[in-house]
């Protein structure tokens, strides 16, 4: 599905092209002007090489003609495999894919609905999960292991996942030693590096850090994957009030100069390196000083930058299906609505974060499931109306003025499928039926949903020898 | 200072191209030649036929010219007063507004939970409600009064409401004479037909019987509509797959000739009558049969059809906040969420049906208070993103410079109010805090603020002379009642 793209569609936007424009040539000024903080030698003698300015040894300046270069270089897009070489995602522009977020401290226990630290067994849950939803494109954790050596947490995130789903998996790490373990169990699993340069099923997730600063950990992985040829989204987290201005345009010309700086970065490395931009633009909600997941101005801020990055032609990395709530009730419905809704339209290329709630504290798999069939909504709704002869049915209409009924047409027979969408937990039954199924309530069949995919999927298993590699490569690193 | 630049200075959404929709306009055109429509009162037919229209029995052929001709007649905005005289409710352009939807069988009783019929007092309840709502813009009944004679329930529901909310009101009505007496009680409040007439403080809903069909009492009650300036809602409700093909391109071109057969009848009554586009079109369920209120159809559907309102310079009457579930639960939040933001992101003008449950079967107080939020956070998202000097903050950015703080920066201070939405009840805190709050969902802090409202929100009563023309008016009407012996439930 495309949405907000040529004469098909729903079309919105947030910006005029004239003020797309403006927040890029603001960006521009910063990365001149103001420049960026680069905590790591290697990436800022990268930059040096190609061209920038440092001064105090990590503050790097951008000459405008380097970022054109850079955008220039870059692709617009790439396509993701399935871990058994299916193409499964095509970044192109207006294709919206959806999935959850990485490293919530806590998670909502499936059996017992409690909140409870994060585990490793959540992580394959969570995969599997995903798995069967399917409106939900990829694959991340929605948390971070508590009860692995809390520095291979990812390592192991990555290996309790990749067991349990085919979809592509977006993956995140502490480290570059992280990564290129990481990236050894995909090569593992795909037979050899070529076969999984090829046929990618894994794309890396990293953050630099508001305002304006790269952390050598954040570059070193960036490097690594422009190195590798490991697509990988590089996606900043301001805070309008904090650690971004609080007006709009303002966080999101901040963003983008910090999503920019990696950009140029990957492809002074290695031009075509893949790269998708980001950011979680949101708000520091001023009562209680959290990061909102559920605001308004995060659904807003994420479908100007989408238009932003279009206009660039880069893919985006976007935010949607998440929540302040700190449970499963009427809040947590509306703020994943609006959020999914939003990024369904602007057409961002990757949607995450979807099942995060109280703030990204959070992982709840039952917010991932409910979810999933707003994201089918969504979908539906972006699709838009076609015009033609067929679908004007005038022909139709004169017919069934004889009859008087148009559920016995063809014409009905033939369309309703492709026109209507069909709800799986949104009920539609009369009053009296849904009595006597007992009166349930969306949550109850989210959660009946939620423990028949836990019980019954299973995506198909990694051949026998794929399995003793990863629990070998799994073992040499405790 | 910089010059042709286009600054989008709110969100843009559009589901039709001006090709699509001048194709689904021109189509409507041919269903009035051929088939043509059936229009079951004879005094619109002498009307049609006076004006040029081809009269076979019921059959009217409307021929375009005569169409176009009328459609350059309606007004491109209305204005509804609220109680007190005050020009609140402006209908034009791409300026929302909000309210309730009417005439549900039953309530979900905020305080017990219980599914029962509406009485009297919950008509009251229901008008209270959206008056302490600031987001609410205009009010309709929500409820059916149960236990009033069916000849009279709509003066006693239109009573109820006018004297427990100021908010401009849309009335439904079960005949030209109910109407009449609706209009009568207006006459006291303004002091008279001509004041009336420049500053309406009420909205007629009418529906046309879809496909192509309208009945002798509709057509009654817009012809005493347009005569009397009271603005009208003309809405037809196409259910794709059973009273119109489904595929929504021809849903959408019967329920605009549906409604240009309203504006001719309209328009020649009166030229100039005030006259909103309506359509409540969406799928039929094809499990259950019923129509369905929360389908993304149906909000795709209404956003296309305020595209075509839009281009036709009409006032277009929508419809959100409703959901197919039978309780408050996340069902409800998850349509009301959807279908308020797409109403909101198309500009529709009155835009109603909010606290609606059980694909409109039940009416909610609890539904219509949390719509009120959601209304608030997508009123937020539709101011877009200002850009500009002050906005883009660049001198801001290198001052605080790569690593630092904005929380301590006056920028930050001027600009968070305008830039932030404040919610009142979703919720933010931290878990700890929830908890020791006692872990109240959105649910419970809803039914809260209904039982503060219903209990605590006093609307000023009517002048003691209004108030007794009402009761004189529904006494006589009662009178009439009596010898028809029926209630409507």
């Amino acid at each position: 599905m495309r949405a907000n793209i040529g004469r098909g569609g729903a079309r919105f936007n947030v910006l005029s092209s004239e003020q797309c424009e403006r927040i890029v040539r603001a960006a521009y000024e910063v990365l001149e002007r103001i420049g960026a903080r680069f905590h790591e030698p290697e990436a800022v003698e990268i930059l040096r090489g190609a061209g920038c300015a440092v001064s105090d040894g990590t503050l790097v300046r951008f000459p405008a003609g380097l970022i054109d270069q850079a955008l220039g270089a870059a692709p617009a897009g790439f396509t993701l495999f399935t871990r058994t070489g299916e193409p499964a995602i095509s970044v192109e522009p207006g294709v919206a894919h959806f999935g959850p977020g990485p490293t919530c401290p806590n998670f909502i226990d499936p059996d017992t609905g409690d909140r409870r630290p994060f585990v490793k067994r959540d992580a394959a849950l969570t995969a599997r999960v995903c798995d069967a939803l399917p409106e939900i494109d990829y694959v991340m954790s929605l948390g971070s292991v508590m009860d692995a050596p809390q520095h291979l947490a990812d390592i192991h995130e990555f290996d309790a996942m990749v067991r349990e789903t085919t979809k592509p998996i977006m993956s995140w790490s502490f480290s570059r030693e992280s990564l290129a373990h990481i990236h050894e169990m995909c090569i593992a699993v795909k037979g050899s590096t070529e076969a999984f340069a090829r046929e990618p099923f894994m794309i890396f997730y990293a953050e630099p850090s508001s305002p304006l600063k790269h952390t050598a950990e954040a570059l070193r992985k960036l490097i690594y994957c422009a190195r590798h040829e490991i697509p990988i989204v590089y996606t900043p987290c301001p805070i309008a009030g904090a650690t971004a201005p609080a007006t709009m345009a303002g966080i999101l010309a901040q963003n983008l100069a910090e999503t920019l700086g990696g950009v140029v970065l990957s492809q002074s490395i290695r031009p075509g390196a893949p790269i998708v931009i980001g950011g979680v633009v949101s708000i520091l909600d001023m009562k209680t000083t959290i990061l909102s997941y559920g605001a308004p101005e995060l659904a807003l801020l994420s479908a100007a930058a989408t238009e932003v990055a279009r206009s660039l032609g880069l893919p985006m990395f976007s935010t949607a299906g998440c929540t302040d709530a700190k449970s499963l009730d009427q809040q947590a419905g509306i703020e994943a609505t609006f959020s999914i809704l939003a990024a369904a339209l602007s057409g961002a290329d990757f949607i995450h974060d979807v099942g995060f709630s109280e703030s990204a504290m959070t992982g709840s798999l039952p917010l991932l499931v409910m979810s999933d069939e707003v994201i089918g909504m969504a979908r539906r709704l972006a699709r838009g109306i076609r015009v033609d002869d067929d679908t004007l049915a005038v022909e139709a209409i004169a017919e069934a003025r004889q009859t008087g009924d148009f559920l016995s047409l063809d014409h009905t027979a033939r369309h309703f499928r492709e026109q209507f969408w069909f709800p799986r937990l949104l009920d539609r039954t009369r009053y009296g039926e849904w009595q006597a199924a007992g009166g349930k309530t969306m949550e109850d069949r989210v959660l009946e949903r939620l423990r028949e995919i836990i019980a019954e999927h299973r995506a198909p298993a990694l051949p026998a020898g794929v399995t003793i590699e990863l629990d070998r490569l799994m073992g040499t690193v405790g | 200072m910089r010059t042709n630049t286009v600054d989008f200075t709110s969100t843009q959404f559009r589901v039709l191209s001006d090709g699509q929709l001048e194709r689904i306009y021109l189509a409507a055109l041919e269903l009035l030649e051929e088939p043509g429509t059936r229009v079951f009162s004879e005094e619109a037919r002498e009307l049609l036929a006076d004006a040029g229209a081809i009269i076979d029995g019921e059959l009217a052929r409307i021929p375009a010219g005569l169409v176009k001709r009328m459609l350059a007649a309606v007004p491109p905005r209305i204005v509804v007063g609220n109680r007190d005289g005050e020009r609140t409710l402006v209908l034009e352009a791409n300026n929302i507004n909000f309210g309730t939807g009417s005439d549900c069988p039953f309530i979900l009783d905020a305080e017990t939970g219980e599914r029962r019929l509406f009485t009297k007092t919950d008509i009251e309840d229901a008008a209270r409600v959206t008056d302490a709502c600031p987001n609410l813009d205009f009010h309709m009944s929500l409820g059916l009064m149960s236990g009033v004679p069916t000849y009279s329930y709509d003066r006693h529901q239109a009573a109820a409401m006018l004297r427990n909310t100021r908010k401009p009101l849309c009335f439904t009505a079960m005949s030209r004479d109910g109407l009449a007496d609706i209009l009568e009680m207006y006459y006291l409040i303004r002091g008279g037909r001509a004041a009336f007439e420049n500053n309406p403080g009420f909205i007629i809903y009418l529906e046309p019987t879809t496909p192509l069909l309208h009945s002798k009492a509709a057509m009654e009650k817009l012809i005493f509509s347009a005569e009397r300036f009271i603005p009208a809602i003309y809405t037809p409700c196409p259910m794709l797959g059973a009273t119109a093909p489904v595929t929504p391109a021809a849903a959408l071109a019967i329920a605009v000739a549906e409604f240009l057969t309203g504006v001719v009848v309209s328009q020649l009554a009166r030229p100039g009558a005030p006259l909103i586009m309506g359509g409540v079109a969406s799928s039929m369920d094809m499990h259950t049969t019923i129509l369905t209120y929360g389908s993304p159809e149906l909000h795709l559907l209404s956003a296309a059809l305020t595209d075509i309102a839009h281009w036709m310079r009409i006032p277009m009457f929508s419809t959100c906040g409703c959901s197919d579930s039978k309780i408050f639960d996340e069902q409800a939040a998850v349509e009301a969420a959807l279908s308020i933001q797409a109403a909101a992101l198309s500009g529709a003008n009155l835009i109603h049906d909010i606290g609606f449950l059980e694909s409109a079967l039940i009416g909610s107080h609890e539904m219509v208070v949390l719509s009120d939020e959601v209304i608030g956070m997508v009123k937020r998202f539709l101011r877009g993103v200002p850009v500009n000097d002050e906005t883009l903050a660049l001198d801001l950015i290198k001052q605080v410079g790569p690593g630092g703080n904005f929380v301590v920066e006056d920028h930050t201070a001027d600009n968070f109010r305008g830039e932030f939405w404040f919610p009142t009840l979703m919720n933010r805190a931290k878990y700890d805090a929830w908890q020791t709050a006692g872990k109240q969902t959105l649910g419970d802090r809803i039914r809260a603020r209904v039982q503060e409202i219903i209990a605590g929100h006093a609307v000023p009563p009517l002048s003691a002379e209004v108030d007794a023309g009402i009761d004189r008016i529904l006494a006589a009407a009662d009178g009439k009642a009596s010898a028809e012996q029926t209630t409507l439930l």
